[in-house]
């Protein structure tokens, strides 16, 4: 296994670890604020 | 007079089967389907002889396991809203209507697994070793996945859901029968002991039914 | 009653959760490379704990699920709910993580050992559970029949491992390399142990706020359904001529 295409793979581990993670995390952000938009029309 | 919990058992059986034969939907639908399924297969896999033997009782079982849950949630086999309304007026024990609704399907399982299973036989050439033993296989597969089913109807239970998610729920958690079933009819051909699977089906069965009879009264009171 | 600004309670789980990456890539990054398999170890320090996180998630589900049904209170709901999201999320990063480390180590995307097929089970058991949340808006038996498919899942589970295991057993994979391999130097121990609480205090940010969504989700499901229903005026209707109400 070279160098090269080892880094290859851990690259893409990490990048999907990351991008998803942001991904999740905001989308749980977004969800709550759109939540509290909703609460706030009514009250 | 009262009935007792298991006259209570046999009434809902008796009347969820009674249903089924009125509309015919297992028999008309589900088993052609199910059929369908293993006629799909060879086509898509390739027909040769050694490799349908080798896979045959596998797809056999598969087929069981995701089509057949489809037996518990057959449209007879539902009640509507103010059906439900009427069984839980009438008294009956919740526990007991699960039992009955689980026979039923287990009843009607075991009619699938046979049919299906001589048709596995003949388009996959199978040659089944050990018959003696293949009755209480099917017996037991078919009781644990009619419980399941029942069980897993029971929790959905809402005009909401979607048609697959019965079989989503029951799928995985099928696996332990899905291994014992597949592992014992391989353990006949190799000649091995098989005690240890049946085993596993007994406990998966009792497993299930205890979970089932708790379970009852707790969602029958969720409406 | 909400508050516009945001206060440190309300923020501190983002802030965490960002540190707690930070701190794994960092050790990911600084710890030494496996004298077997090379670079390719440092995809363990994420795909490892996230093994762990997924189990952990599934266990709170099933626990707090338990709960709900002893209790009734609806924090148990929200607690079982907000576990199994996030619990989804790290099987399926996990999965995946497995699978990218997977195929240059041993030249397959999937093997079916054990744990693999294990993991990929409790995964679907997850998203059955999820779905099922959203066949209903009502609060209550929503939270009555999850939890009952929770209690479902911790029994059925067991029997699934058993199976599973024993399936394995008797159709032995050839030796593969185990993603702990028993001889790991100090270093990678360490930074193993770092990434292990990095990531259980991003499970701990992520449900601190996913239940504060769950909590409010609750609010608007609520407020909806006091809107949709009738007052108590509604019940005397005006006379009117010639048709039928």
């Amino acid at each position: 296994m070279d160098f090269g295409s080892e880094w290859g793979w851990v690259a893409a581990a990490y990048a999907v670890t990351y991008v998803s993670l942001i991904a999740f995390a905001g989308s749980i952000a977004i969800r709550i604020k759109k939540a509290r938009l909703k609460l706030n029309e009514r009250s | 007079m009262s009935v007792s919990f298991f006259g209570q058992a046999r009434t809902v059986a008796s009347r969820d089967l009674l249903r089924e034969r009125r509309s015919g939907e297992v028999a008309w639908v589900t088993l052609p389907f199910g059929a369908v399924a293993l006629l799909l297969v060879p086509i898509a896999i390739g027909t040769d002889a050694p490799t349908l033997r080798a896979v045959g009782i596998g797809m056999f079982w598969v087929v069981v396991m995701l089509f057949g849950v489809l037996v518990s949630v057959r449209r007879t086999g539902a009640d509507s809203q103010s059906q439900k309304d009427m069984v839980s007026l009438t008294g009956i024990d919740p526990a007991a209507s699960f039992v009955g609704s689980a026979w039923a399907s287990s009843l009607l399982l075991i009619v699938f697994e046979v049919i299906l299973g001589l048709l596995t036989i003949a388009l996959y050439d199978i040659r089944i070793v050990g018959w003696a033993w293949v009755p209480l296989i099917l017996i037991l597969v078919a009781v644990g996945l009619g419980l399941l089913g029942t069980l897993a109807g029971g929790i959905v239970s809402t005009d909401r859901s979607a048609a697959a998610l019965v079989p989503l729920i029951v799928a995985p958690m099928s696996v332990p029968l899905l291994i014992a079933a597949t592992q014992a009819f391989e353990g006949l051909r190799l000649g091995h002991s098989i005690l240890t699977w049946i085993l596993m089906l007994v406990v998966v069965v009792l497993v299930l039914a205890i979970a089932g009879v708790l379970s009852a009264r707790p969602l029958q009171e969720t409406g | 009653m909400t508050t516009t600004a945001p206060d440190r309670s309300r923020v501190w789980p983002w802030i965490a959760i960002v540190v707690a990456g930070l701190v794994t890539l960092v050790a990911g990054m600084l710890v030494p490379q496996d004298a077997v398999q090379g670079q390719l170890s440092r995809i363990l320090y994420v795909h490892v704990p996230g093994a762990w996180l997924a189990y952990l998630a599934f266990g709170v589900t099933m626990a707090a699920s338990a709960m709900y049904l002893w209790r009734s209170t609806l924090i148990w709901d929200r607690l079982a709910a907000s576990s199994a999201e996030i619990g989804v999320y790290f099987t399926g990063l996990t999965l995946a993580l497995g699978m990218i480390w997977g195929k240059p180590t041993w030249g397959v995307w999937w093997t079916w050992d054990a744990r693999l097929t294990l993991t990929a089970i409790m995964f679907f058991v997850y998203l059955g559970y999820l779905a099922l949340r959203r066949t209903t808006d009502d609060i209550d038996a929503r939270a009555k029949r999850s939890a009952i498919l929770g209690v479902l899942a911790v029994v059925q589970v067991p029997l699934v491992h058993f199976s599973v295991v024993w399936w394995r057993s008797l159709h032995q994979a050839p030796t593969l390399l185990k993603p702990e391999s028993p001889d790991m130097d100090g270093e990678m121990v360490v930074a193993l142990l770092v990434s292990l609480a990095m990531f259980t205090l991003m499970y701990v940010a992520m449900m601190v706020k996913r239940m504060e969504l769950a909590r409010l989700e609750e609010q608007v499901l609520r407020a909806e359904q006091s809107d949709a229903g009738p007052v108590a005026g509604a019940a005397v209707t005006a006379p009117s001529l010639g048709e039928e109400s």
